[in-house]
């Protein structure tokens, strides 16, 4: 029980970290980017292939699998996404579901459709036990990573100047130009960050999610039910709804594995009709 | 003197429509210029033009001889323009200290002489930009423009819709850094009496283009100019 929980808790802060890009993108720059999970499938090739091919070890990949993601994230920002933000979230919608399709083709083409396996380093394998019960090491080393994320996400964005200006340029775009913020700069650096956040978590979710050409559409699932559950007002609300999420899937699959990955839209449903703003509403 | 910001044959509106046909200005170092007309002739226009925000069809601008003509709104600010826009546009998810602190330059205007200047700021300075009355978010508009250190402070009406005594403390602190810090000023107003005693020239405007200019002094003296073109001597000698 204690170990299904656990295990539903580092599954729910790994989702929170895939989504926290996509509720920034879309709560702060209300920018419908579907997309996402391409950025965290290309830092799960990134560990992957790194891990593989180069002999690298996993550790040394993850800055990578950030990196790489974010630097094709501000270009695409720039050269793409930058040219809709102005327009309905249907277009956003259209373009973006393309740019789905065509990461999983072009993923297909270049690396095959088959799955990939990396191997975790030797401490990060098995179990131990606290107090009785059973925890995954990998488990805890991710909940306690993408604990340490959450609170520097969180920092950034209450804390910084940067956090400040960002949302200084989200309140209004048109003072905070005539104030001398560089709202393009910006958010481009925003996007980048929430690119690199995905490419992390595909990376770190290749032992719990597995990675293939279809990653992408398997998680956009998943971050969107996170992002409709948890409200954009804040980064509280999905980050719960990601535990919530996590726990529920983790814990559906193992005790009733015929409803098992029906489980979260049931849960999505009755969430939605108790709380149609989300679990923390807008404060206007 | 040199001329601190120079307008010439300025064409300017929003969209498709020309608010401002041809206007041409120029602004000394240390010069407190009122802005003054009826509602609807280019006023925030023109305001909005200096620091970009608005439609350009033609014209040319610069800032103490450099041309910002083609500058975006963000570089302009950068280059030295304190824009206090006309809504205020407080940021609200902001706190106070942060919408003074988020956009701020080095220089001579530092927080701390923000809020001596306005000290209910420092007393709100952990209060959200949305829950501040429109006197205190005036005054944080004001001081917002200061902290990025402009070479220019430009003002758009900003006794508008506050209580009589809040717009004498606030014309009191905007006389003080126009007088004591020799800011360069460009003021839209309504009251144009209570403006005219802190500045030192004055321009008329009626439908985007100047039709009158005169030293504050000599309007204050002998306001016929201000009653053909505004309509204002009974309200303005009652104020």
């Amino acid at each position: 029980m204690t170990t299904i929980l656990i295990d539903g808790i580092a599954y729910g802060m790994l989702l929170f970290v895939m989504a926290s890009g996509l509720a920034v993108t879309l709560g702060l720059m209300n920018f419908v980017n579907l997309a996402h999970g391409a950025f965290a499938m290309i830092g799960g090739y990134v560990t992957a292939l790194a891990m593989n091919r180069l002999g690298m070890p996993f550790l040394l990949t993850l800055p990578l699998a950030f990196l790489v993601p974010a630097l094709i994230g501000a270009v695409a920002e720039r050269m793409l996404y930058a040219r809709l933000y102005r327009r309905s979230h249907l277009d956003q919608v259209l373009f973006s579901i393309a740019l789905v399709f065509m990461a999983m083709t072009a993923a297909d083409w270049l690396l095959g459709s088959s799955q990939m396996l990396v191997t975790l380093p030797g401490w990060l394998q098995g179990r131990f036990e606290i107090a009785g019960i059973g925890i995954g090491r990998y488990r805890a080393f991710l909940i306690v990573l993408c604990a340490v994320l959450v609170v520097a996400l969180q920092l950034v964005l209450a804390r910084t100047r940067f956090g400040a200006r960002l949302r200084a340029a989200v309140d209004d775009q048109r003072a905070a130009r005539g104030l001398g913020i560089d709202v393009g700069g910006i958010f481009a650096a925003t996007f980048a960050m929430g690119s690199g956040l995905a490419g992390l978590s595909g990376a770190l979710g290749i032992e719990l999610m597995g990675l293939d050409p279809t990653f992408p559409l398997k998680i956009m699932v998943y971050v969107l039910i996170v992002v409709t559950i948890g409200g954009t007002a804040s980064l509280t609300g999905p980050f719960l709804a990601a535990l919530i999420i996590g726990t529920a899937d983790v814990a559906g699959k193992y005790y009733i594995p015929e409803l098992g990955a029906f489980l979260i839209y049931l849960l999505m449903i009755v969430l939605l009709i108790l709380r149609p703003q989300g679990l923390i509403a807008p404060a206007r | 003197m040199a001329d601190i910001l120079s307008i010439e044959a300025l064409r300017a509106g929003h969209g498709e429509a020309v608010v401002i046909p041809g206007l041409s200005l120029a602004l000394a170092e240390g010069e407190a210029l009122a802005v003054l007309g009826r509602n609807g002739v280019g006023k925030t226009t023109l305001l909005d033009s200096i620091i970009g925000v608005t439609r350009r069809f033609g014209g040319r601008l610069a800032l103490a001889g450099r041309d910002i003509t083609r500058l975006p709104p963000e570089a302009r600010a950068q280059a030295g323009i304190g824009w206090v826009p006309q809504e205020r546009n407080i940021f609200r998810s902001l706190t106070v200290e942060e919408n003074l602190t988020a956009t701020a330059r080095s220089g001579p205007w530092t927080l701390a002489r923000i809020y001596e200047m306005f000290p209910r700021l420092r007393e709100r300075r952990a209060n959200m930009g949305n829950q501040l009355s429109g006197g205190e978010q005036q005054m944080l508009a004001v001081g917002r423009a200061l902290m990025l250190n402009p070479r220019i402070l430009l003002l758009d009406e900003p006794t508008e819709g506050l209580a009589p005594i809040i717009v004498n403390e606030l014309l009191a602190s905007i006389r003080r850094i126009i007088r004591d810090e020799g800011m360069a000023t460009i003021i839209v107003e309504q009251h144009a009496r209570k403006i005219l005693q802190v500045t030192d020239r004055a321009v008329i405007l009626d439908r985007g283009e100047i039709v009158h200019q005169a030293a504050s002094a000599a309007l204050l003296a002998d306001p016929a100019p201000l009653e053909s073109h505004l309509g204002v001597i009974a309200k303005g000698a009652a104020a």
